[in-house]
């Protein structure tokens, strides 16, 4: 089975079959040998070798989270947190890779994460926008907090005004 | 002292239920709507409800809360930190009500909740202050004249509110001609945030560290302080690393300030557990700052490094008993603590709040560990309150054996669904100048400014393969004990369909 998992900006073709009670794990070229042993429904110990023939030994401690949407995880494993997107590769799969990075899929509406107040707001309609440029300064649990951008674009619309009050999922701005 | 009432929640509300259970006493927790599952709630002996999610008509309730004391038959309150903590008139309710506060008075609390007030209080203590004004310049106070006393003090210097707190109303001011302007905002900002548009000009000193002297004082006239805090890692004003003993902190110093800090509390006859602020320069003069008058969420590392029992000494010190703790002892550091707050925020993006359920908790164990938290797996991070989830303490030998195992302690640390600050803490452990203690209130603000636009959680190559095998083998494999890859397969085309009738 075959998969593409985005991390990042990269992304890698990640190949998995079973071969006795190992699994084959190629990632784009790279040969590895998994003993996986499933610890909880979403935890692993994994035990890697690199290459087909070597006795897997170098031992992962894995957890995954579910993220908002399908194959969104977040990956924790020796002490590192790696956001990952997984899709199997496919009719599906190389859609959205022709599109590049999964972020690029449509226009970005940037949403309140929580009921707050807009402090500032840092941009118009029209502006062109960097990647993780700053577009709103939301007030929430006491700490202001910057919204940005996901990618390049331009500013389509700001749907708020300083000052206002807004509740959880509303709207901010759109970028195209 | 049979049963206590914690005003608070989150983990400072396990904390003091720990320690009254370590003395036998029982344990009256509250609860907003959303705090039902709460960690306090399931360890405490009793549990009431008081409100609504949001604070102002709950945690923040003086009425409900001294109603409910009095229905639960609890002699005392412990107010924690935050919420009703420096409010006087909540100490005066409960004493009104009968109930012993446990904390200083509340005419303790209104005076060094003054920040003029208290800077008078220390001047009379014989205790220098940041060189700045004695007297608030309120509204009705002519441009002309704030230029006149600005010029006094000196230039840069900084401009804040008389209420203030967490930096707002602050204003740095560095020529003349700012001054006018910048007194108009923080006048604003002020009257707008803490309803007194009265502010004061204080010095600016360059490159200060913060660094404050905890102290107990009982009923009995003793006022013992103890070796020092560092607390110059902040951010926006807000800390979030602290250490004990501090590096820029020697024999003679640490006895200078911790003399200036017991002769402050004396003065004002101050009872139970507080903390003089300092801040000190780089020429090693410091300067009063402020006083806290509660327990400060980094109590624990001063706990760490004198083996002393805070809370439970704050609960000792309302019942009347004798502070006959060993001065010497407590400015004597047996060892190193630092101490890193895990909050629910996501580092790489901009320190947003990330609340949510945590879906997996894996808490750092063995040798030189401690952690105080709030969290539990399956548990909830409420969007209505501070995001702090856990304070995760090491101490060790020396400064760097603490760090060391901080760094342990954070790598097995594991929270999972909602994004904290463990990232950002592995980054900043291996900043040069942190290691080599070269740091002042400005660092980390100049830090994270120059690293701008750095994912802070990214992993090497390597540790992104083992990423993306990881996830491919849990989807291969599909979910426990029921179905294999055929199921994770027609899941995914379920899924795949969905997403093309979009």
């Amino acid at each position: 089975m075959t998969f593409d998992v985005e991390i990042g900006n990269t992304l890698r073709t990640v190949t998995v079959h079973r071969k006795g009670q190992a699994l084959h794990v190629d990632v784009c070229g790279r040969a590895h040998i998994v003993d996986a042993r499933r610890i909880g429904e979403c935890q692993w110990s994994l035990l890697v070798g690199a290459g087909e023939t070597t006795t897997p030994v170098v031992s992962v401690d894995v957890a995954l989270a579910a993220g908002a949407t399908p194959g969104a995880f977040d990956v924790h494993l020796a002490g590192r947190m790696i956001p990952v997107q997984i899709r199997p590769a496919g009719a599906f799969g190389r859609q959205r890779r022709e599109g590049g990075s999964a972020a690029a899929a449509g226009p970005q509406r940037v949403v309140a994460p929580m009921p707050g107040k807009i402090v500032r707001v840092l941009v118009k309609a029209g502006d062109e926008v960097k990647a993780r440029q700053g577009l709103v300064v939301v007030e929430a649990m006491k700490m202001e907090n910057e919204l940005r951008a996901a990618r390049d674009g331009r500013v389509r619309d700001v749907a708020v005004a300083e000052g206002q009050s807004v509740e959880a999922g509303a709207v901010l701005v759109i970028v195209e | 002292m049979k049963k206590v009432l914690i005003a608070n929640r989150g983990e400072v509300a396990v904390r003091v239920i720990r320690a009254c259970r370590d003395m036998g006493i029982a344990t009256v927790a509250i609860y907003s709507e959303c705090d039902r599952a709460a960690l306090h709630v399931r360890l405490a002996d009793e549990a009431w409800p008081v409100g609504p999610s949001a604070p102002r008509e709950s945690y923040l309730r003086i009425d409900t809360i001294i109603e409910v004391a009095a229905r639960s038959g609890a002699d005392a309150v412990h107010p924690g930190y935050g919420f009703l903590a420096e409010n006087p008139d909540f100490a005066a309710a409960c004493r009104d009500a009968g109930l012993t506060f446990i904390g200083p008075s509340p005419e303790a609390i209104t005076m060094m909740g003054s920040k003029t007030a208290a800077r008078r209080a220390a001047l009379a203590a014989g205790v220098p202050v940041v060189p700045g004004t004695e007297e608030p310049l309120d509204d009705r106070t002519a441009d002309a004249d704030v230029l006149k006393v600005a010029e006094g003090i000196g230039y840069p210097l900084m401009l804040k509110a008389v209420a203030g707190g967490g930096g707002k109303g602050m204003r740095m001011v560095s020529a003349p001609a700012e001054l006018p302007p910048a007194l108009r905002a923080a006048r604003s900002e002020a009257q707008s945030a803490f309803g007194d548009g009265a502010v004061y000009l204080e010095r600016r000193l360059l490159a200060p560290r913060h660094i404050e002297v905890q102290l107990l004082g009982d009923h009995h006239g003793t006022v013992l302080p103890f070796v020092e805090r560092e607390c110059s890692i902040q951010r926006r004003h807000q800390k979030v690393v602290e250490e004990s003993p501090s590096l820029a902190v020697g024999p003679d110093l640490r006895r200078r300030m911790t003399s200036a800090a017991a002769a402050v509390a004396k003065a004002v006859g101050y009872t139970n557990a507080g903390t003089i602020e300092f801040l000190l320069d780089t020429g090693g003069s410091f300067y009063f700052l402020e006083m806290n008058t509660r327990l400060q969420v980094e109590h624990p590392i001063t706990e760490m490094v004198t083996g002393v029992d805070l809370v439970q000494w704050q609960i000792r010190i309302a019942r009347g008993e004798r502070l006959d703790l060993d001065p010497e002892r407590l400015l004597a550091p047996q060892a190193h603590a630092i101490e890193c707050r895990i909050y629910a925020e996501d580092p790489d993006n901009g320190f947003m709040p990330s609340p949510g359920r945590i879906l997996g908790l894996r808490v750092p164990q063995g040798p030189g560990i401690r952690d105080d938290s709030g969290a539990y797996e399956g548990g909830e991070v409420p969007i209505f309150y501070d995001p702090l989830i856990s304070k995760l303490v090491t101490w060790g030998e020396t400064r760097e054996h603490a760090i060391a195992r901080m760094k342990r302690a954070l790598t097995e640390y594991e929270v999972r669904g909602i994004r904290t600050t463990i990232p950002f803490f592995q980054w900043m452990l291996t900043d040069e100048d942190f290691l080599a203690g070269r740091f002042d209130t400005g660092f980390l603000d100049r830090k994270l400014a120059a690293s701008r636009n750095r994912v802070l959680h990214a992993g090497d190559a390597a540790h992104e393969d083992l990423a993306a095998i990881a996830a491919a083998v849990h989807l291969f494999t599909g979910p426990a004990a029921k179905g294999g890859p055929g199921a994770a397969a027609s899941r995914w085309r379920d899924t795949g369909r969905a997403e093309a009738r979009r």
